[in-house]
């Protein structure tokens, strides 16, 4: 019991900043939002009152607001899956002892993860400009000129070029922990493998993959919440569109913002939480019961 | 080396080319067009400007919120990362060694911040109604919330590594926890504070989003929202928003040259262990 006792002395006032400021900008506008989301606030209304679930039944009804959710939905499970494959084949391919070099590929493949998206994004805006754009350049000097596209304008493709230029900053991310879970694995596993004449597929399906299943869940389980708060990126590079084409919820939420529509803007950012818990906690549980511990 | 084996890793090196191509070439595009002029920049072209011009990082260097938003970024992020570290080693180092109901509620609270974005009207509403609103203050303690549970989680999980002997032999030579903490503890924490550092720094410098929202000073903006206003003024001008883009993310570029070894390693592994 000495233990005890002794434990019970640690000061508990060491836990007071990270109280203080964590609750203060972060627990309190989380429990406040579940008030706010159920008023009509908005930026004409000096008296707020309580309206009930009557934001979230407008917000459903709403045409944009429904594909706003859609489009949230595919851009997430599209980047996650894509960087994730990847992320995952560029870990293997780098993983090689023998590729000299294979430390510069790896910082190369990285570098776009640690600038600032918004330079992404404009950056991606000149590269789909339909006209001198590098991305149509290349098509046309490679004789695929017919694949050529107004990349952000064409409201059937717009959703597509922002789900790439995503994969192309954060794959470099999946791939280096994927190259972390890989280093890992202990290398007799391989060998004993070899010497029961295992070939390279069943070396993968039977030891790679089922020991990088905790890189596996990490990775998408991040992937998933970040792609879903995604902002910036698809401010720059469409603002939502073409129409709303490529709206998602942290651009309708803004868009909510500077209406002056507050009560509604704070539902929509309800939802959003939701979203992320209804789609994050599940593939986290199922992932996370394949897991192998090593 | 066998025949099968060396046109093997031709075409691995192959590959390997081609994607870091992938890669580089948008900002191999940014920085040629850069030396161009309005005319021939607009054109995108990868070739080298026929006439290299200066004028367009003339007329950036000269812009003072250029500067101002270098100096802006550079103290939030600072204060910003200061804060958080001491706030979460102070929380790791209480969390792990008690394991008090307090410090066990706190964990899980934390642990809704890393999943749970940020309810942003209201707190802009809150932010006004405190008067911090539109202040570095504001900022900086809105980045130290949102920074700290990963921080913590982190550091908790280091804690583990650290054996509790040094804490009971601290204590019956009379150490005092404030003592042992700063003494003992911090400077065993040296990797795992590294690593939140990094962390830190980097998500609080690429932000956009909290200062788009929270600061309407233009005199604070820090320097991701100077980009995002200069773009939309010089939009037809591209060489000169390629000057400015390159220039402002210089600072990042060098600082990954040389610690890009521990930038990787560092933003992964608390993923990895998280």
């Amino acid at each position: 019991m000495i233990q005890s006792t002794q434990r019970s002395r640690y000061p508990n006032w060491f836990l007071l900043p990270t109280i203080l400021i964590f609750g203060f900008l972060f627990v309190i506008p989380t429990l406040t939002s579940f008030y706010y989301s159920l008023t009509d606030w908005n930026i004409n209304r000096r008296v707020i009152s309580f309206i009930g679930m009557d934001n979230f039944r407008e917000l459903f009804a709403d045409v944009k607001f429904r594909s706003t959710l859609k489009n949230t939905l595919t851009y997430s499970f599209s980047v996650t899956l894509t960087r994730n494959f990847l992320g995952l084949f560029l870990a293997v391919l780098l993983n090689n002892a023998r590729l000299k070099g294979r430390n510069l590929f790896r910082t190369v493949i990285f570098l776009p993860f640690v600038i600032s998206p918004i330079v992404i994004g404009y950056l991606f805006t000149a590269i789909y400009n339909p006209a001198h754009g590098i991305l149509n350049q290349a098509l046309r000097t490679i004789g695929l000129g017919f694949l050529a596209n107004d990349w952000l304008n064409d409201p059937s493709i717009a959703l597509f070029s922002t789900i790439m230029t995503d994969v192309w900053r954060t794959t470099g991310f999946s791939m280096v922990i994927y190259i972390a879970g890989l280093q890992a694995i202990p290398h007799d596993l391989y060998e004993s493998a070899e010497i029961d004449g295992a070939n390279g597929f069943w070396k993968l399906t039977n030891v790679t993959l089922p020991l990088l299943a905790p890189s596996i869940t990490i990775n998408i389980v991040l992937a998933l919440i970040g792609t879903m708060k995604v902002f910036v990126m698809i401010l720059v590079l469409t603002n939502g569109g073409p129409g709303y084409a490529t709206e998602v919820m942290n651009t309708y939420i803004m868009s909510m913002f500077s209406l002056g529509l507050y009560g509604m803007g704070t539902a929509a950012n309800i939802i959003l939480s939701l979203l992320i818990v209804i789609v994050g906690l599940p593939v986290l549980l199922l992932l996370k019961r394949r897991e192998i511990e090593l | 080396m066998s025949n099968s084996r060396k046109t093997y890793s031709f075409f691995l090196y192959l590959l390997c080319i081609a994607l870091s191509v992938i890669i580089l070439v948008p900002f191999a595009m940014m920085l040629v067009n850069s030396f161009k002029d309005m005319r021939e920049s607009a054109l995108f072209m990868l070739t080298l400007p026929k006439t290299p011009i200066l004028e367009n990082y003339v007329n950036v260097l000269s812009k003072s919120y250029f500067w101002r938003g270098l100096r802006n970024s550079l103290i939030i992020t600072s204060i910003a990362t200061l804060l958080v570290n001491a706030s979460a080693a102070m929380a790791a180092f209480v969390i792990q060694r008690k394991q008090g109901k307090l410090g066990n509620w706190l964990y899980f609270a934390l642990f809704g911040g890393i999943i749970i974005p940020v309810s942003i009207i209201p707190t802009i509403q809150l932010m006004m109604q405190t008067g911090i609103h539109n202040t570095y203050l504001g900022i900086i303690i809105f980045y130290t919330a949102i920074n700290l549970p990963f921080s913590v989680f982190l550091l908790t999980g280091f804690m583990k590594t650290v054996p509790r002997e040094i804490d009971e032999a601290a204590l019956i030579e009379g150490c005092s926890y404030p003592k042992m903490f700063l003494l003992l503890i911090i400077p065993l924490l040296k990797t795992p504070l590294v690593t939140s550092t990094i962390v830190t720094v980097t998500n609080v410098w690429n932000d956009f989003q909290a200062p788009f929202y929270l600061i309407s000073d233009s005199k604070k903006w820090p320097i991701v929202i100077s980009i995002y206003n200069f773009v939309s003024q010089y939009y037809t001008n591209w060489g000169t928003v390629f000057a400015f883009m390159t220039m402002a993310i210089l600072p990042v570029l060098i600082v990954y040259a040389f610690l890009q070894k521990h930038i990787i390693a560092g933003l992964t592994s608390g993923a990895v262990k998280g």
